[in-house]
């Protein structure tokens, strides 16, 4: 009875040392892989839910962390995967992590990326098909309302408090009317919480 | 320029001499790795036109804006898909793969870099101090992404319904989000299914 309310509150992180376990992760990648629409950020509270309520190989905290360090980081989106794929097997020693990461990382590529071969070579078959036509412009207020719901969970796994609500209405305001780069927006916020103005 | 491979769709086009012989997996791999590497700063999209329209005439400017219309239908990162098509158009599987690779190399390892640094120190109370500040700004730019594209959808009543009531299914009842596509996916496809020349939300 105990051990059942344990599992309960407490969430326990699972090893992927244990082979079944990082076959797991990989199916569960794998499996989300073909659902990223929108550029891939749709899948974020995806991201959250594997990582943090059910596999529990990090916070909530860590999971804002490793968000905004996949956004400032240089390079395409999607890199988020690989940090997720290293705090799955950090207690595992850095070679297990590594590795990890490179394999989450292959995991949620290699679908979408075989679909997209096919893609290329056959577009003339199908750019006029009905299919086509209705898939673009049906997933498209789809992705609209799976970005806001994203947003949204960002938005509760990262703030703590009013001073971290108000940075980040402030930046999304700016970014959408303004040019500026979001590393700018990044730094200045940073250094705010160096300060201790922003607390979690 | 001598032409290893000859190519039938190259010298069909009157724009033949413009275009440079189509790239082997090593060209391929060290494009994209260039692309990669020039878009640091920002701006993928607009860096890989540049490189491979404009310097190394890979494809003329309309087959890399069809490239780009398929890489954002497509599920997958954008700039990911859009570096496959170039390669799988070139030299398939094999080519799509290596420019995959280039494309990812250097950014993944800086990316290993910067997460084998945070889970060392991210213990040290200034490294969460000024992370506890940073993700805040992250949020505000997660927070865009549905508005950075709202507009699109202005006109149209029912794709707002549809969203907000995807919106309302997972961030509300918290289902998770591949029952969500599966179910709303075929929906609104029927809705938008086209019918005859006058198109959707003409029709009732």
């Amino acid at each position: 009875m105990t051990d059942a309310l344990l599992l309960v509150s407490t969430c326990t992180p699972k090893s992927l040392g244990d082979w079944a376990n990082l076959l797991a992760v990989i199916r569960d990648f794998l499996s989300l892989s073909l659902f990223s629409l929108g550029g891939g950020n749709t899948l974020l509270s995806e991201y959250h839910h594997l990582s943090v309520s059910e596999y529990c190989w990090i916070s909530s905290d860590q999971f804002a962390d490793l968000y905004a360090l996949a956004e400032a980081a240089p390079g395409p989106s999607s890199m988020l995967v690989g940090l997720l794929g290293m705090g799955a097997a950090w207690r595992e020693g850095p070679g297990w992590a590594l590795l990890s990461a490179v394999v989450a990382e292959i995991a949620i590529l290699l679908p979408s990326t075989l679909l997209m071969v096919i893609a290329a070579l056959s577009w003339n078959r199908f750019r006029d098909s009905p299919w086509r036509i209705a898939f673009e412009r049906g997933l498209g207020p789809i992705t609209l309302g799976i970005l806001f719901a994203v947003g949204l969970k960002i938005l509760h796994t990262a703030d703590h408090g009013v001073p971290a609500y108000l940075v980040s209405i402030v930046v999304c305001l700016l970014t959408l009317r303004t040019k500026i780069s979001p590393l700018w927006f990044m730094a200045i916020a940073g250094l705010l919480g160096g300060f201790g103005l922003i607390n979690r | 320029m001598i032409e290893p491979q000859g190519s039938v769709a190259a010298m069909a086009s009157p724009e033949a001499e413009a275009l440079a012989p189509p790239p082997d997996h090593r060209q391929l791999f060290f494009g994209m790795m260039q692309v990669a590497l020039s878009a640091f700063g920002g701006g993928l999209s607009a860096w890989s036109q540049r490189i491979i329209v404009e310097e190394r005439r890979w494809m003329d400017n309309t087959s890399f804006l069809t490239g780009l219309t398929v890489a954002r239908l497509f599920p997958g990162p954008n700039q990911i898909n859009m570096a496959v098509y170039i390669g799988a158009r070139f030299q398939g599987l094999s080519g799509a793969l290596a420019a995959l690779a280039g494309m990812l190399l250097v950014p993944f390892s800086l990316l290993m870099l910067v997460g084998l640094a945070y889970f060392s120190f991210r213990s040290l109370p200034l490294v969460d101090r000024l992370l506890a500040g940073v993700v805040t700004a992250a949020a505000g730019l997660a927070l865009s992404m549905g508005f950075k594209i709202l507009h699109q959808y202005q006109r149209d009543p029912v794709a707002l319904l549809l969203a907000l009531a995807t919106f309302v299914a997972m961030g509300v009842f918290h289902i998770r989000l591949i029952p969500v596509v599966l179910v709303a996916g075929p929906l609104a496809m029927a809705w938008y299914w086209p019918r005859g020349a006058a198109g959707p939300g003409v029709d009732r």
